[in-house]
């Protein structure tokens, strides 16, 4: 039997290093850009302590502000955009058979591109020379749509977020599929006996049954669209104006490409207080509903 | 459905058919969002086989002339051989890193009751919630100053960081599973708990090994935004960035940059093609978790 003593040691060894990297490398930096928010700093010399001086200049920023809006833009496009259609496509899904499989593999196959493919081809279907998007509004005769689709500040968010829901609805499908087949067989019976079916049944049964899953997927399309940076980057770079900025490539923008290590710092830390206060109200509104 | 319809003669029969035409309609229209949703990846594939004139005077059709010398060219220019030997690089390693570590952390955690448990638990749960994109600048501060910046290491060891959580937590829900007499048993016959979680527990976990592999080689050789911010010499670079620059590089040359990307897409795509159950269940129970 080992002993006490040694049981200490092996705990001690095995935890060792998977603590001390993740340590290093996701909580240490937080204090740092904690720290080094309150100064001005170019990435050599010496560090100037400024205070609050970077969040006040933050704060008094518009592209701050639209950055704000935009992420706020992406998780209502992604919550709408995402969680419907997957649920639908689940429901419709939820047997197997080749068929399904076949539509199921084809819509889960974007989510395991590179975002930086997702945002280039995107880009180029966006493109105002020979993108197809306006070329199928053209064919629609919808000729008066047609524009270029990320340099126009009034719609360029919104065509952001169709490659994001594009590749993300396979995952929620998924996961919606699994609940769906999780309702025992017995309910569908009952259901049956009842005579209940198509829109009736769902509403009474299924989605009251799944709710807990839409309610999760909600949350994670909400904690996912905070993550958005890659395809902005990629697609218009924060631009034009800063029209499509986002708090990431704000962030992004406002450091590396101007030296500014204690500002990005400080929108760094702003990134995570905003995504606390998001996460600690999730847990409230969840909490409350009795299921 | 059959028991049903059997008592109620023919009105159930004419319900029945009804149904059948409406799932044919329903088929018809999955199917079309299923090509919709393909379409992308059939352009990118066609365009990235056309010269440019042809990608122009006929950007949506198949090529007219298959051009296969594109891909060499892509390949060539874009010094993609070095970019997916990175990748590779990167990816492998802080996936061994990622797996051992996990593991290890997950059965010390799954099994020991000892004072800093819940603490450290607690730990990597703040970790899950942390958003990666704000640890950029305080680990590009970070690693200039202990010199990491610019080297393999400045993508492996924040790839294993950030990874460790999920597959912490993955494992220990998987090991809390396998019944502790196994154990038990090793150590009437003298194992210590070394040999116990090399000789017995490993060889179990390789199922939850499967799909840690799955989320960390995703998340490793897709990732852009770590390599964007730490990465800087041309003999580094992954993947991902490498494409970002190639079409910064190529911007006019369409056909060309579809084929670098052509390039990058299609080791992911016959993994997903070869694995796809495995992957989607891998990715839903990694999304859940997180």
């Amino acid at each position: 039997m080992p002993t006490a003593m040694r049981s200490k040691g092996f705990i001690a060894i095995a935890l060792l290093p998977a603590l001390l990297i993740f340590l290093t490398f996701v909580i240490v930096p937080v204090f740092w850009s904690a720290y080094y928010g309150f100064f001005s700093w170019k990435g050599f010399g010496d560090a100037t302590f400024i205070g609050l001086d970077n969040y006040t200049e933050m704060l008094k920023d518009p592209v701050f502000w639209r950055a704000l809006r935009n992420n706020l833009i992406l998780v209502v496009s992604s919550i709408i955009g995402q969680v419907p259609v997957a649920l639908i496509l689940a429901i419709l899904l939820s047997k197997n058979s080749f068929f399904t499989r076949f539509i199921r593999s084809a819509v889960f196959m974007p989510m395991v591109l590179s975002t930086v493919v997702v945002g280039l081809i995107w880009g180029y279907i966006y493109h105002p020379q020979f993108g197809i998007a306006n070329y199928v509004l053209e064919l629609l005769g919808l000729e008066s749509w047609t524009r270029a689709w990320l340099s126009d500040p009034k719609v360029n968010m919104l065509a952001i977020s169709i490659p994001i829901n594009w590749a993300n609805i396979g995952p929620y499908m998924v996961i919606f599929i699994a609940a769906l087949q999780n309702i025992s067989p017995e309910i569908h019976d009952a259901a049956k006996i009842d005579g209940s079916a198509g829109w009736n049944k769902l509403k009474s049964i299924t989605l009251p049954m799944i709710w807990g899953t839409v309610v999760v997927t909600i949350i994670l399309c909400i904690s996912g669209s905070l993550k958005a940076f890659d395809h902005v980057m990629i697609m218009t770079g924060g631009g034009p104006a800063r029209s499509t900025e986002l708090l990431a490539t704000y962030m992004y923008n406002s450091t590396f490409a101007v030296y500014r290590y204690g500002f990005g710092s400080a929108v760094s830390t702003m990134i995570m207080v905003i995504s606390a206060l998001l996460i600690g109200l999730n847990y409230i509104i969840t909490r409350r509903k009795p299921s | 459905m059959s028991s049903l319809t059997t008592g109620s003669g023919n009105s159930g029969f004419s319900k029945k058919t009804l149904l059948k035409g409406l799932s044919g309609f329903g088929k018809l229209l999955l199917f079309v969002y299923a090509v919709v949703t393909l379409y992308p990846l059939y352009w990118l594939f066609s365009s990235a086989f056309k010269t440019n004139q042809d990608f122009f005077s006929n950007p949506y059709g198949l090529p007219t002339e298959w051009m296969t010398d594109n891909i060499f060219r892509a390949w060539e220019l874009g010094n993609m051989g070095r970019a997916m030997l990175n990748s590779t690089i990167v990816t492998l390693a802080a996936m061994v890193l990622t797996i051992i570590f996990s593991l290890l952390a997950a059965y010390a955690l799954s099994r020991f009751q000892f004072r800093l448990k819940k603490v450290i638990v607690m730990l990597f749960t703040v970790g899950l919630l942390i958003p990666i994109h704000s640890t950029l600048v305080p680990l590009f501060i970070m690693m200039n100053k202990i010199g990491l910046l610019d080297t393999y290491g400045a993508l492996i060891l924040p790839y294993t960081a950030i990874e460790l959580p999920i597959a912490i937590f993955l494992g220990m829900a998987y090991m809390s599973s396998i019944p502790r007499e196994i154990e038990e048993a090793a150590m009437i016959d003298g194992s210590g708990w070394w040999g116990i979680f090399g000789r017995m527990i490993l060889p179990l976990c390789l199922p939850i090994v499967a799909t840690v592999s799955i989320l960390a080689f995703l998340r490793f050789w897709n990732d852009f935004s770590f390599a964007l911010v730490f990465i800087n010499t041309q003999s580094l670079k992954t993947l991902p960035l490498s494409l970002s620059l190639f079409s910064d590089g190529f911007g006019t040359d369409y056909s060309l940059t579809m084929s670098a990307m052509a390039i990058a897409v299609i080791p992911t795509i016959v993994a997903y093609l070869i694995l796809q159950e495995q992957i989607m269940k891998g990715m839903v129970a990694g999304s859940i978790k997180g």
